[in-house]
């Protein structure tokens, strides 16, 4: 509402300067034809002192500056003798007209422009007052975080904040870096350099790297028992083809694993992969380079639930926020893609056929997000 | 909500341009002073809601209010403060915002500074800046409009183009703007002098002030873009004959020859048509320029984003107005009267030669930059007319220009006496040939066309000078008088001197650069030494540092002469890290006019790095002869005789004019 008020005074401000002219002019002013030849006589009457002054410097001859004098002179004749007489009969009605079309024109061509492209009303949102009130929004938030930790690089618990909100946003470079902080600052933890070390391994694309191994024996090294390093080294193993070391390694962690472990099944499919008694699956199945969605899952079970919840939490959030800006395509893109990588699949169907309601899949946000759940294995009719 | 409004102000300021562009002309056929008295007030609106719709975009730059598209496309929040405001014209928003601003600013001067002229012609004029004025923002409104919201708004921005976060971001555009655009008015007062049917020398004086002062903002300007280029890209070339740069420098070479046919129109009332059709030229230039530039076209770091409909509105842009108005010449062109006869030898011979040479060289570079391009549309194969089309043809057309240049100003109007002032510039070519040879024997052995340029050079340096002298008298009467006499000389005296001198001191740099500066690549260690230019630089060794918003590694040379420390160098490679681009800094250091560049190259294997050392003479003396070049066509527009014209004025000798008061 003040927005408009604004525009309002805006426009009538304008319109008022607009009609000044023709309100005064309408007294009965002429058209000033005389003044007209006078500026141009001005011209010319200068001109002769110019003439005058150069022959006074000597840098004319009294003949050329004659010549010149006779040439200007002409000039003058010719330009005071021009222009008609100047009866300006008094037309109001014209000029009605014109009141009229500045009245009309300014709102009546404005407005519908301004409409056009225009978020009437919008507030601005300069980013310092934003990130002092982030609210609930955790980009904002991040963000916040980024900023104190530029200044502060040294802050080892700001990076133990930011590095898994990374690695949950698959940016996973800066996880890396992040929890590489983390640990030189903070020290090595089970916790810490476990999820140093799958950083890592998903910067990788999966393959467990020297880096990583470093970090996962040095987990060993405070708790021999951690399940999660003791599978990643065993993946380790496997992937090097060492096939006999790693089905021994499998097998360790499946007999010290308390019965009702959320990993069972994928150390027993690893172990049936490896089973040295089996020939050696085709490379292109057996590719133990991405962990898939239950991969990760399942090894994320093996630490803290407590983190588990914490990236719950998160996407609740979003989704709460997408009730209300179903517009919003990129948190529909996360929202989808959060779900799915979290195992989701009937929550991840839910969010993508409420997105395709917003994004209809025949247009280009809505096709995108068809790709992104076709490349999960999700369809927006009710999961798989 | 001010965002909102900036854009409401953008909205209506097209508003008032529509009225401003029809308005009035309805007042001019019915010679109503009412109706017409709207041009000069709508036109100050125009240019103050503008303003208004700047400042708001440069306040979203500024805060970082990334709900802004064109702020979130192009900023970002670690940007230090200088480049988040020069990044509102960082990108093609913003810089068409630039543009219509600068377009209203000089409709706003005409609206406010020329009481002097005839309200007929300057309701027209003002009428036609309507015009373009509600073209461009109309372009802006539905093309390229900056006020466009994204809510929820992101977090950060996608960063201002690291080769642009620099000074010259800062200086460079709004110069080139105020020259460019400052040809709207001319463009301008040609269109309403063909609308009214009538042109005369008074004309050529009204518009003598706007052509000088837009040549010499173009001049600063195009200056200031090389010199960007030479230490910004790394490659230690100043000038190359780049499409983006030819587009600036077609509308100078127009311009600089309108300013000349001006003359002779103002002073003899000759060559009358053909400077209305330069004034046409030389805006079309201007707006063909823009269109090449803007519409991706062409690919260069100045394509900040291509978009085909842009491109076909710009289009339409252009053909509207170029074509309009060369219509309206060739349908008014014969009713127009010419006058003023003059022998062959004389000023207005010389002047006439001087127009002849910058059009067929504008010409030429026209053709070197669309020739390519037409090639490729045509027939899909990609040809290069590279620096040597443009320094053969280019080059060869400057040669007679070189030679006749200083005698223009010492020939008299109408018929003059060409042996007198051979004799006078006799003196200077001989000055001029000794220290070109002397400076020949210095370098040793350069080519033999480097000897004639430095004397060309020189030449049109004491040209100038000898002009100052010969009006002054020295020779003629008794010093003590000569002096004084050179003291009152008319300013605009003064101002062609300079200029003219500023030309010979920019041949200099550019022949000397050309012939004697030296190129290096060496792989070096720490601890190694590189020769450049008599001087030995050692490489000392690579540091990492940190900037705001890249992290850099950086090379440090001592720089040492005959053994004794002279300097010492930077020079470095960041990386950007919003976007994760690279760029070089090239380090540079000042001796005299001349310059030592070095450039960081990829490092090598075995930890040394590659370095390009060039060694360039007096480089500096292209864009000092630029800046003297513009000075003096400030000084020249500071003549008091030029704001002579509305009677009341004239009594006020003793006020020394400003540049903007000039206007009046």
């Amino acid at each position: 509402m003040l927005f408009w008020i604004a525009v309002a005074v805006m426009t009538a401000l304008v319109a008022i300067l607009l009609l000044l002219p023709l309100a005064r002019a309408g007294k009965g002013a002429s058209l000033p034809e005389a003044e007209d030849r006078d500026k141009e006589a001005a011209v010319y009457r200068d001109q002769l002192k110019e003439i005058a002054r150069d022959r006074e410097n000597g840098l004319i001859s009294e003949a050329e500056a004659d010549y010149a004098r006779a040439e200007i002179a002409r000039r003058l004749i010719a330009a005071e003798a021009r222009g008609g007489d100047a009866s300006a009969a008094e037309r109001p009605r014209r000029r009605r007209l014109a009141e009229m079309l500045v009245i009309v024109a300014l709102p009546a061509i404005g407005v519908p422009l301004y409409l056009l492209t225009g978020a009437p009303g919008l507030p601005d949102q300069p980013l310092e007052a934003r990130l002092e009130n982030p609210g609930q929004n955790i980009e904002l938030l991040l963000a916040k975080m980024e900023r104190h930790l530029l200044q502060n690089p040294e802050d080892g618990k700001g990076w133990d904040l930011v590095a898994p909100i990374y690695y949950r946003n698959q940016v996973f470079d800066r996880a890396v870096e992040a929890y590489r902080n983390a640990v030189r600052l903070q020290g090595a933890s089970p916790e810490r350099s476990g999820n140093f070390a799958e950083a890592l391994i998903a910067l990788d694309g999966g393959k467990v790297g020297e880096e990583a191994v470093a970090q996962l024996n040095a987990v060993l090294k405070i708790a021999p028992g951690d399940a999660r390093a003791r599978f990643y080294l065993a993946l380790s193993l496997e992937q090097q083809g060492k096939r006999a070391e790693a089905f021994q390694a499998f097998q360790a962690i499946r007999k010290d694993a308390p019965a009702d472990a959320p990993y069972l099944e994928l150390v027993d499919r690893h172990i049936a992969a490896t089973d040295p008694s089996k020939p050696a699956p085709p490379a292109e199945a057996a590719a133990p380079g991405n962990p898939d969605a239950a991969d990760v899952a399942a090894a994320e079970g093996m630490s803290g639930a407590d983190r588990q919840q914490m990236i719950m939490g998160m996407v609740e959030t979003l989704a709460a926020r997408l009730q209300n800006e179903p517009d919003n395509f990129e948190g529909w893109m996360r929202l989808v893609r959060s779900y799915g990588v979290l195992g989701m699949k009937d929550k991840a169907a839910e969010a993508l056929a409420t997105a395709l309601k917003n994004f209809p899949a025949d247009t280009d946000k809505g096709g995108q997000l068809k790709a992104l759940g076709e490349s999960m294995g999700i369809t927006a009719e009710g999961g798989k | 909500m001010i965002v909102e409004l900036g854009h409401f102000a953008l909205v209506i300021a097209l508003v008032v341009s529509l009225l401003v562009s029809v308005v009035p002309v309805y007042g001019v056929m019915k010679r109503d002073p009412a109706l017409m008295a709207l041009a000069p007030i709508g036109t100050l609106v125009v240019f103050g809601l503008v303003a208004i719709a700047f400042a708001v975009l440069t306040h979203a730059h500024f805060t970082s209010d990334f709900s802004v598209m064109n702020v979130w496309q192009n900023s970002h929040s670690l940007v230090p403060a200088l480049y988040k405001i020069s990044g509102v014209w960082g990108n093609h928003e913003g810089s068409m915002m630039l543009w219509l601003l600068i377009l209203t600013l000089f409709s706003a001067m005409v609206a406010a500074f020329s009481s002097n002229l005839p309200v007929r012609l300057r309701t027209l004029v003002l009428a036609v800046q309507g015009w373009i004025a509600a073209a461009f923002s109309l372009f802006i409104v539905l093309t390229s409009n900056p006020f466009i919201r994204l809510d929820p708004a992101p977090v950060e921005g996608q960063d201002l183009n690291p080769v642009l976060q620099d000074v010259g971001l800062a200086i460079h555009p709004p110069l080139l703007y105020l020259g460019y655009v400052g040809f709207s008015v001319c463009f301008s007062f040609a269109v309403a002098a063909l609308i009214e049917g009538r042109i005369d020398a008074a004309w050529a004086r009204w518009v003598r002030p706007w052509a000088l002062g837009a040549w010499a903002f173009l001049t600063l300007g195009i200056a200031m873009g090389s010199y960007w280029a030479y230490y910004e890209l790394g490659w230690g070339g100043w000038w190359f004959w780049d499409p983006v740069e030819n587009a600036s420098f077609m509308p100078w070479l127009a311009g600089t020859a309108l300013l000349h046919s001006a003359l002779v129109m103002e002073k003899r009332d000759a060559l009358k048509i053909w400077t209305i059709l330069l004034s046409i030229l030389t805006f079309s230039l201007s707006l063909l320029g823009t269109f090449l530039v803007r519409s991706g076209v062409l690919t260069s770091v100045h394509a900040f984003a291509s978009d085909p409909t842009r491109g076909i509105f710009i289009l339409v842009l252009l053909l509207l107005f170029i074509g309009g108005a060369l219509s309206l010449f060739a349908f008014r062109a014969g009713t127009l009267r010419s006058g003023g006869l003059f022998a062959p030898i004389s000023r207005e011979g010389s002047l006439v030669l001087n127009n002849l040479i910058l059009t067929v060289s504008t010409a030429s570079v026209l053709i070197g930059t669309l020739y390519p391009m037409l090639m490729e549309t045509l027939t899909g194969e990609k040809i290069s007319v590279g620096a040597p089309f443009f320094n053969l043809t280019f080059g060869l057309l400057m040669v007679p220009l070189l030679i006749v240049l200083p005698f223009g100003p010492l020939l008299a109007w109408k018929r003059a006496d060409l042996p007198g002032a051979s004799q006078r510039l006799f003196v200077a070519v001989l000055l001029a040939l000794v220290l070109g040879l002397a400076v020949f024997y210095a370098e040793q052995g350069g080519p033999v066309m480097a000897v004639l340029g430095l004397a060309a050079g020189f030449y049109i340096v004491f040209g100038a000078l000898v002009d100052l002298w010969g009006r002054a008298g020295f020779g003629r009467v008794a010093s003590g008088q000569a002096f004084r006499r050179l003291f009152g000389l008319p300013r605009s005296a003064f101002g062609t001197a300079l200029a003219h001198l500023g030309f010979g001191v920019t041949v200099l740099g550019i022949v000397a650069v050309t012939a004697f500066a030296t190129e290096k690549v060496a792989e070096v260690k720490p601890g190694a030494t590189v020769e450049a230019g008599g001087y030995q630089l050692r490489f000392d060794g690579m540091k990492d540092a940190k900037g705001p918003n890249y992290t850099e590694s950086r090379a440090h040379f001592t720089v040492s002469r005959g053994g004794a420390t002279v300097g010492d160098v930077w020079s470095s490679k960041r990386i950007y890290m919003a976007r994760k681009m690279p760029t070089t800094e090239a380090g540079i250091l000042t001796f005299g006019l001349s310059q030592l560049y070095v450039s960081l190259g990829d490092p090598t294997p075995d930890g040394g790095i590659v370095l390009r050392v060039w060694w360039k003479p007096t480089i500096l003396c292209i864009w000092l002869g630029a800046v003297i070049m513009a000075v003096g066509g400030f000084v020249s527009l500071s003549d008091r005789r030029l704001r002579v014209g509305a009677p009341r004025r004239a009594a006020n000798r003793t006020a020394l004019p400003s540049p903007l008061e000039a206007a009046e």
